[in-house]
């Protein structure tokens, strides 16, 4: 096994673990992404602390009642008369994970203490929670529009590349239709026929064909411009010579030219799709609250006061970088891989 | 008869201004007699410019073809009417009109003009011009804004000219607070604009390319150049027939420069560094980040209380017929029930929406008058506090039950459940029916927040009534129940819960009908707010609108600014902007 | 040439499927340019249908979209609503500000992101390219909304740079080189955040195409003769891996227009964004197929030059083509 390939597992295996943490959200998380607390608006992460006041050490951390200042909309502090360690596997609001229902969550504190690991919003609501449970519907969607767009990409530029003539020009005129049309209007002309309530189930699926089914045309661009060289590269002529098939040579010979353009498009497409799904929640066609998205988390830090008053509101902006790198990880990891196997 | 006394004249003042005083002023008329009206303001100095954001470009300087609340801005400022509404006091003063008479029927007013008053290009100022005036804004082609407001009881007002400085305006029908109607009605130059009226033309002129010397008007300011997407520039009117107490002719900028801003923020930040002079219609978010500077800050924040405007939730109560919205047509056997709209009012966390939503800067509501409009409000109104058990014996009342998980269902066993839209570019809605979906939530029922592009949404409310509930807001511009007449007769466009109804559909309705209707030719003032307290009352009751809050009105200006008097009207700060005056200006101003 | 002419034709078919089609898209896009007066309660349904009349919204789609094209013939692009003016007067000034913004900050663009790109793709596996991969992906997680918001924070905070806009109000009275160095002034946070916006993709294509070229055989002889790294990287690698960048080119050509709203709009630069942003929402729909249509033109101009730089780069397209 080589060093390329056996990178591509390694960084496959991590991503799967991640998703399937994602899976298991409910439970990680400590509270209903939805649970406002109207006391605590904009309260930053909890602190956790092993010294008490009197000085003395716990091995296990724990955490104060944090009380709003009085006055203030968004100042607190913490009321040291009472300490609540950090329990395990705590008894919580109930979710379900692939149809079983639970209400055990990981950690967590006794009430009326909170654990906000990040801090929450301006309803109250747990960060951290909604992160963790907004990555269910964007990670997902993200991954599947960036594939659907580039599929239909590459299916439609490796055509127009390969054939050439008019099937070229046909193809690459639609392209340039589709990348000049003013979508927006036809994305409000679909909402209108669609029911007021979606529910997060089929909104999901919307946002998947909506972004896939517009984004195709950059990246067929791309394609084709490789497609066009590489069909005449000596090997690829010669392979036609022998009376190899289309779909043989486009497979084993042309395609493959193109996986660097791909996979580093995928890597690129992927955070992406995740915003782009905040311009179409301005359409109605997005997901609605209170359900966390990643993109609707991220939509409500862009703003002035939040940038300067409440910096936790971007630890889920930051938290996003690391599952991304990832995803470029392993989409490089594969390009060596794929370069490897094609010299 | 009854004589309305010039109010703002200390000494009815007639002074005789020698020009070569005035900087800029005309030297020909320098013997003619002006009927200068006189500021009680602090004494300022001349000079200087104002810088004032705006969240788009201005679109037209026609103060007749106008609708778009940019141009609004701009051309308030190069306009002057007969009669105008004072910000502060909300109360109709003379302005153009020198005094006016009423007669005892109410339907005839008579309007003595100043005199000796010129147009900001020096052209004289008298009775045609007025004519002109109104024969323009109640011209049928010529699309302007005010001719619905000066239409009564069906029939235009008539308008003669008596002698040079005197108009006669006689009404169909008698209306109440009828001198309020000329607050804003442009008096326009007719040695300008009459060609391209009689061509009608009158679109085509005063756009913004339109060169400074074909435009003038009787503003503290006028036109003076405009760069496409960057800015617009009003210079100071040397015509203008205010003075101070000194008699130094006002106003006393030079200049006020309005730049496009778009975003809020970049708005807050631009004022924040002395980019910009003057903030109006700050959000809650913004006006705390400013505060945050404290004392020290070289600008001054003002939360002037609540304002007009108003937010409320409402229900789809539009006769659907049969066969088009099936499900919304169900769920209307819920929302008809005042029992019903009672339960989710009292259900809405109110102070939570000041809190959380407006950070404090809101006013909560129960009745349509917000606090901020202190002539017509009804304070009898109750102000039931938030009760989750009295929503849920109301409920229990009218036939809906829980089932063993908590749900709300109908007497026929349906989930109590609806959708919210709302326009998606206004987050404090958004944030409200958030929180309402919370609320009710915990009585059962299962909200969905469903977020709507406006103009699309509008088709929705008005076109194809396929919605549920909405939550909206409205203000009311100067705080007079008739510019609501819309919103409340049953036959209105904007009766949003169920607009351009043939005959009212319910009982109160059609009380609500015939109260707003008497109020409109009630010409006494006490018997006229006896019957807007009853429209109130029948409001509350009924609840066709679940008021949230109103929000309140945030402004703020450099510290340097003089006879800076910020008022709950609009517009909010440049009201008295011949009044306005630099002490001193910041050192890090404009650039 | 016959190449040519068959692209131009071409080029005019997209056209006029492109302003056809966003007639449709518009009608069929619930909401008109009036709705907002709708809500207004002073204003009667009398008032709004005679405006209505006087716009021709209520004219069928055809006989729309005919007057569009004659006032198109006239020069004019149509009319807007809002502004009561043709649209072709209302998109000049600013497209010109809209490039003027965007021509340096793509060029700028891509003069960062080559050598970067190359650099690290020389450097694979190593720490430059780890922190590159690295800032490459934060850039890529940052919306470009928020971008130029913390970029303006930046400006409020120093007070280094004015804060949006892209004259100061005394410029008319400002030297010639007082102009320039004004103009550079407003122009950097906008320039920077387009950069920013832009860098990582760029980044990673060049890096991605030239780890291809670099382990093919002739790289690998030139570097086991002596060539020396640098010349090598920058100048036979690159070359023989610009197929990819040279489309990627196009685009760069084809957005100039469009790529800027976001950043215009919250920069307040006074371009098409915050114009046609506000034109959007507001249905003002010759205004939005106007320039609509602009940003076609660019659209075709970066794909025909993309196309010719192919050509002319890689004989193997060459035999192709005609």
């Amino acid at each position: 096994m080589s060093a390329a390939s056996r990178q591509v597992r390694a960084w496959a295996s991590l991503l799967v673990i991640l998703n399937a943490s994602v899976v298991f959200a409910g439970f990680i998380a400590p509270y209903a992404p939805n649970e406002q607390n109207r006391n605590l608006p904009f309260a930053g992460p909890t602190r956790l602390h092993f010294v008490e006041t009197t000085g003395q050490f716990h091995l296990r951390p724990f955490v104060y009642l944090v009380v709003s200042t009085p006055g203030s909309v968004d100042k607190y502090e913490e009321d040291r008369s009472r300490r609540y360690p950090v329990r395990f596997l705590i008894r919580g609001a109930r979710y379900t994970i692939a149809g079983f229902a639970a209400d055990r969550h990981l950690f967590g504190v006794e009430e009326p203490a909170k654990v906000f690991l990040f801090g929450t919003d301006q309803f109250g609501r747990d960060v951290f929670s909604r992160l963790l449970v907004g990555a269910q519907i964007s990670l997902v969607a993200g991954v599947l529009a960036a594939g659907l767009a580039l599929s239909l990409g590459v299916a439609l530029g490796a055509l127009a590349g390969f054939y050439g003539g008019w099937t070229d020009d046909a193809v690459m005129r639609i392209a340039e239709l589709f990348l000049a049309l003013p979508w927006l209007y036809l994305l409000l002309a679909v909402r209108s026929v669609l029911p007021l309530h979606i529910d997060p189930a089929r909104a999901f699926l919307l946002l998947v064909t909506v972004i896939g089914f517009v984004g195709w045309a950059r990246p067929a661009r791309l394609i084709r411009g490789m497609v066009l060289s590489a069909k005449r590269r000596d090997h690829v002529l010669a392979a036609r010579a022998f009376g190899a098939t289309d779909m043989y040579v486009l497979r084993r010979h042309v395609l493959p030219q193109t996986a660097g353009v791909v996979l580093t498009q995928l890597a690129v497409l992927v955070p992406r799709y995740i915003l782009a799904e905040v311009t179409l929640s301005f359409f109605g066609l997005g997901v609605a609250e209170p359900v966390p998205s990643w993109g609707n988390m991220l939509a409500a830090v862009q703003r002035y006061d939040v940038l300067t008053s409440y910096w936790w509101m971007f630890l889920p902006g930051i938290a996003l970088s690391p599952v991304f790198l990832l995803y470029y990880a392993l989409a490089n990891a594969l390009h060596e891989h794929t370069a490897l196997l094609s010299s | 008869m009854k004589r309305v006394v010039e109010r703002l004249l200390t000494p009815a003042l007639l002074i005789a201004v020698a020009c070569a005083a005035v900087a800029g002023a005309p030297q020909r008329a320098a013997v003619r007699a002006e009927d200068l009206l006189v500021s009680r303001a602090e004494i300022g100095r001349p000079g200087g410019q104002l810088v004032i954001n705006q969240h788009a470009e201005p679109k037209t300087l026609n103060p007749v073809t106008a609708v778009d609340s940019v141009s609004g801005e701009v051309i308030k400022n190069t306009i002057a009417d007969l009669i105008h509404v004072n910000r502060e006091t909300q109360r109709a003063e003379p302005a153009l009109a020198k005094a006016w008479t009423m007669s005892s029927d109410g339907r005839r007013y008579t309007v003595t003009l100043r005199q000796g008053l010129r147009f900001s290009d020096g052209d004289p100022f008298d009775a045609d011009d007025v004519v002109f005036s109104f024969r323009v804004h109640l011209d049928e082609k010529a699309h302007s804004g005010q001719r619905d407001l000066l239409t009564i009881g069906g029939q235009p007002i008539a308008v003669r000219k008596i002698d040079q400085h005197t108009v006669q305006f006689d009404l169909a029908e008698p209306r109440a607070g009828a001198e309020r109607l000329f607050d804003g009605v442009a008096i326009l130059p007719r040695h300008l604009l009459e060609r391209f009226h009689t061509e009608g033309r009158l679109a085509d002129a005063w756009g913004l390319s339109t060169p400074a010397a074909q435009m003038a008007g009787l503003g503290p300011f006028r036109f003076k150049e405009y760069v496409p997407g960057e800015r617009l520039v009003l210079e100071r009117n040397p015509y203008y027939w205010k003075a101070d107490r000194s008699g130094t002719r006002l106003p006393y900028l030079d200049r006020l420069v309005f730049m496009p801003v778009t975003s809020d923020d970049a708005q807050t930040m631009r004022f924040q560094s002395g980019e910009a002079d003057i903030a109006s219609k700050m959000t809650a978010a913004s006006f705390d980040v400013l505060a945050k500077a404290g004392q020290a800050a070289p600008y001054k924040l003002v939360d002037l209380g609540a304002g007009l405007d108003y937010s409320f939730l409402f229900f789809n109560l539009n006769d659907l017929g049969s066969s088009k919205l099936p499900d919304t047509a169900r769920k209307q056997g819920w929302f008809r029930q005042v029992a019903f709209r009672q339960a989710i009012s009292l259900a809405i966390d109110r102070e939570a929406i000041v809190r959380l939503v407006y950070r404090g800067h809101a006013t909560p509501l129960w009745g349509h008058v917000p606090p901020g409009n202190k002539v017509w409000i009804n304070r009898s109104i109750p102000q039931p506090a938030r009760s989750l058990d009295r929503a849920r014996q109301l409920l229990r009342a009218a036939r809906f039950s829980s089932k063993p998980d908590g749900t709300l269902v109908d007497q026929r066993g349906d989930l109590v459940e609806f959708s919210i839209v709302t326009n998606a570019g206004n987050s404090e809605r958004v944030q409200m029916a958030t929180i309402i979906q919370d609320d009710l939530r915990q009585l059962g029922i299962n909200v969905h927040v469903v977020t709507l592009e406006l103009r699309a949404l509008v088709d929705r409310l008005l076109k194809t009534h396929d919605y549920e509930a909405c939550v909206l807001g409205l203000g009311n511009a100067d705080g007079n129940p008739n510019t609501e007449m819309n919103v409340w007769l049953s036959s209105g466009a904007t009766h949003l819960w169920s607009p351009e109804q043939s005959r009212p559909a319910t009982p109160w309705e059609a009380e609500i009908d015939t109260l707003m209707r008497r109020q409109l030719t009630t010409l006494d003032p006490t018997a006229r707010k006896r019957l807007y307290d009853k429209v109130q009352e029948l409001v509350a009751q009924n609840l066709p609108f679940i008021f949230l809050v109103s929000p309140n009105v945030l402004v703020g200006a450099d510290k340097g600014l003089g006879n800076f008097r910020p008022a709950v009207l609009d517009p909010h700060t440049l009201w008295n902007v011949e009044e306005l005056f630099w002490r001193q200006k910041r050192s890090s101003g404009t650039p | 040439m016959r190449y040519l002419s068959r692209r131009l034709a071409h080029g005019f078919l997209v056209l006029a499927g492109v302003s056809v089609l966003s007639f449709v898209f518009v009608a069929l896009a619930p909401g008109e340019f009036l709705n907002e007066m709708r809500l207004d309660p002073r204003i009667s349904p009398e008032m709004v249908a005679a405006l209505r009349d006087r716009y021709g919204l209520d004219q069928p789609l055809p006989l729309k979209y005919l007057h569009w094209l004659q006032s198109v013939v006239r020069g004019e692009l149509g009319f807007s609503f809002a502004y009561d003016r043709p649209v072709a007067a209302l998109l000049w000034p600013r497209a010109r500000n809209t490039l003027l913004l965007t021509v340096p900050a793509t060029l700028a663009a891509w003069l960062i992101a080559v050598p970067i790109g190359a650099w690290s793709a020389s450097q694979r596996g190593r720490w430059p390219d780890r922190v590159c991969a690295g800032t490459t992906t934060a850039l890529l997680t940052v919306p470009e909304l928020l971008l130029a918001l913390g970029l303006l924070v930046v400006a409020v905070r120093t007070g280094y740079f004015p804060i949006g806009g892209m004259r100061s109000a005394a410029f008319a009275e400002l030297r010639e080189w007082a102009k320039v160095k004004d103009l550079a002034v407003h122009l950097f946070l906008p320039a920077s955040a387009l950069i920013l916006v832009n860098l990582p993709v760029l980044i990673r294509h060049v890096r991605s195409s030239l780890i291809d070229v670099l382990a093919a055989p002739f790289i690998q002889g030139a570097h086991a003769r002596g060539v020396p790294p640098r010349r090598l990287l920058f100048r036979d690698a690159l070359r023989a891996a610009s197929n990819p960048l040279i489309s990627l080119l196009g685009l760069s050509i084809a957005g100039l227009l469009s790529t800027s709203l976001v950043v215009e709009a919250v920069m307040s630069w006074p371009g098409l964004g915050p114009l046609l942003l506000e034109a959007i929402a507001a249905r003002d729909l010759h205004l939005v197929i106007g320039a609509v249509m602009c940003s076609t033109l660019f659209l075709l101009a970066g794909n025909l030059v993309a196309d010719a730089l192919l050509y002319l780069s890689d004989p193997r397209v060459r035999a192709d083509q005609v």
